[in-house]
């Protein structure tokens, strides 16, 4: 106790000194809050965007279909609905895909076919939001009427169609015949510059019967209550789709955007060296107060020593300053982190031109507010502080007494 | 009484070749427990030294320093700590108090290194700064005390660990006559009354007059062990 006492006095003795240590230390740990809190908030939104646009947080698949799809690498959806227990899992929807072709009057187009569950689709993604005409897919249809189709806008563009148009699609049958029919556009998804501008949008029901795929399924996508949880999910369910299902897989939002994944990942490990130069710039300031601290002190150190203290209660003395100067600079930081960060997160700035990662665009900039963006820059300047310290440390535990109380 | 105290052909040097100086020269030496001595000599006569040699502070080139049995030199590091903690007492001519710290504060320091529990602490503290004459000044730090009554609490903080002797460099060199005169009387009061061995560094004449041995040392040797019969007081 009194070793602290006597480690917060030592601050205090050089008061400005300590004031602008912390000070750095501070800003040093403010610039750092602040990139991790923009990086992890960018890439959130990111994540958000296309989780809930179209990949969903976890997907169900034959085995290899994510590497090379093909519309044989079919399976039923009851093959794995007992495996979709797990409580944190929120909703999941089936989908069928197929490449094809549109065709209306002496326009065509390459369309992406898609089948989804007009009632489970919007719980998993914001398809219906997408809406810029017509309205979603019906989850009915009468027998004889045309089955309904949703149109990305490059389709539609390309076809020069709109709501209540009719357009042919053509593609390959699940048994290798030709699939084609006339549907009527019922809705127009999305922009001309959007992800899904290709895309043609079916009932299930009809898409299976277009492509004599009768209760078949590609693909099941599953959204979870809390996007953290995504990896141990799919572990749970790839458990359980062992034992009841060969040849399934379950891939988490990670493995299914594994090229934004990765680039994400090295990105960040790139900001983290980043900000661990700046801060290691900052605790040079730190050594530097230190070392001073400790030369100024030399004749006290020598005191100590020759009244009987241990070089290790010396060295833990100046380890303990150290640490006291870092948890000073520590609540300046979080003080002065706090408003500008929750401002970050709740107001952020658009970016001027969109920036494109992993395949992903990034239009606007917002960061995260979250315990993690505090803890880990604080646990790095407790390191430094650790390291920064060692060297004095050992510095004023091997002085010698006699030598120390000569010096003035 | 039991030898607190004894150096075998104790030898310390510093420089070499033509600035070989010979600080202390095949010293030996005996000191009894409860003794009240005085090495004196000229500047550069080496009595610095040795009481530096005997406190465990620097390592003799030759020779052998056994404190209350145990050969210091075999010991070293932490152990070496740890002995002059338990065993000695340092008083310093600058008084050398931890500025940050109270009166009090530098009087319990050692006691805490030694893990004398907290009420044991307290009660040693008050009883220090009583026999010093400084109670009631405990809660000060050195800064707002004179350099007399700093070099009474160096003087409580030398008694407060019980040591076996308290070796003291240059104790009076700082204060004036009169304030050198007093402290010197509540020093030999306590190795009176506590028996507590004292070996001072000192050419003070004040010190001289007080001191039961006079060891004399010119250029490193001992040039007279001298015992007195009568003392002042």
């Amino acid at each position: 106790m009194l070793t602290l006492r006597l480690a917060f006095r030592n601050i205090l003795r050089q008061r400005r000194r300590s004031i602008l240590t912390g000070l750095s230390v501070g800003i040093g740990y403010l610039v750092c809050c602040v990139a991790i809190s923009m990086s992890e908030g960018s890439y959130s939104n990111a994540i958000r965007f296309f989780t809930e646009d179209t990949t969903g947080h976890l997907q169900v698949h034959k085995k290899d279909y994510l590497r090379r799809p093909n519309v044989h690498k079919h399976f039923a959806l009851e093959d794995i609905t007992e495996s979709l227990t797990d409580v944190r899992i929120a909703a999941y929807s089936a989908r069928l895909f197929a490449p094809g072709l549109a065709y209306a009057g002496d326009n065509h187009a390459p369309a992406n076919i898609i089948g989804v569950e007009v009632e489970t689709e919007p719980l998993v993604t914001r398809i219906e939001e997408k809406l810029t005409a017509g309205k979603f897919l019906p989850a009915s249809y009468e027998i004889n009427e045309t089955m309904p189709a949703l149109v990305g806008a490059g389709v539609a563009e390309l076809l020069e169609v709109g709501v209540g148009d009719e357009l042919i699609l053509i593609s390959q049958g699940g048994d290798g015949s030709v699939a084609n029919d006339i549907f009527t556009i019922v809705g127009k998804i999305g922009t001309r510059t959007s992800g899904d501008r290709h895309n043609v949008y079916l009932p299930l029901l009809a898409a299976q019967n277009f492509l004599t795929l009768d209760g078949r399924i590609h693909e099941v996508v599953v959204r979870v209550n809390d996007i953290h949880d995504a990896i141990q999910v799919a572990t749970n369910v790839q458990q359980q789709l062992d034992i009841t299902a060969t040849d399934i897989v379950v891939s988490p939002w990670q493995t299914v955007q594994a090229s934004f994944f990765r680039s994400m990942e090295s990105d960040k490990r790139a900001n983290e060296i980043s900000l661990g130069i700046i801060l290691f710039i900052v605790f040079i300031g730190v050594l530097n107060t230190v070392l001073m601290s400790v030369l100024e002190r030399t004749r006290e150190f020598g005191v100590l020593k020759a009244i009987g203290s241990r070089p290790w209660t010396i060295a833990r003395l100046i380890t303990i300053e150290t640490s006291i100067l870092a948890a000073l600079g520590l609540v300046i930081g979080v003080i002065l982190s706090i408003p500008l960060i929750w401002w970050f997160a709740t107001t952020g700035f658009d970016m001027p031109e969109p920036i494109d990662i992993g395949g992903v665009k990034m239009q606007s900039m917002r960061g995260e507010f979250s315990l993690d963006v505090f803890i880990f820059p604080a646990c790095i300047v407790y390191v430094y502080a650790l390291l920064v310290s060692i060297f004095p440390a050992v510095k004023a535990a091997r002085i010698n007494p006699v030598d120390a109380m000569r010096s003035t | 009484m039991p030898q607190v105290i004894q150096t075998q052909n104790l030898s310390r040097r510093f420089g070499e070749g033509d600035t070989l100086v010979r600080a202390v020269e095949n010293v030996s030496l005996t000191i009894d427990s409860g003794e009240f001595t005085a090495l004196i000599g000229p500047s550069g006569s080496g009595k610095s030294t040795l009481l530096h040699l005997i406190g465990g502070l620097d390592i003799p080139h030759e020779g052998s320093v056994k404190l209350s049995g145990v050969d210091i030199a075999s010991i070293s590091g932490a152990a070496l700590s740890d002995f002059r903690r338990d065993h000695i007492g340092f008083i310093f001519q600058s008084y050398n108090l931890i500025p940050v710290l109270t009166a009090e504060e530098n009087i319990e320091y050692v006691m805490l290194l030694q893990n004398v529990a907290a009420g044991e602490r307290k009660t040693r503290v008050s009883e220090m700064l009583e026999l010093v004459g400084l109670s009631g000044l405990g809660h000060r730090r050195p800064p707002e005390l004179s350099g007399g009554q700093q070099q009474r609490v160096a003087v409580a903080r030398a008694m407060a660990s019980q040591p076996d002797i308290i070796l003291a460099d240059e104790p009076t060199a700082n204060l004036d006559s009169k304030t050198g005169a007093t402290l010197l009387d509540v020093m030999r009061e306590l190795n009176q009354s506590l028996g507590v061995t004292f070996v001072f560094s000192t050419h003070d004449q004040m010190i001289m007059d007080r001191a039961k041995r006079l060891v004399h040392l010119r250029d490193g040797e001992i040039e007279l062990d001298e015992l007195r019969e009568s003392v002042a007081t």
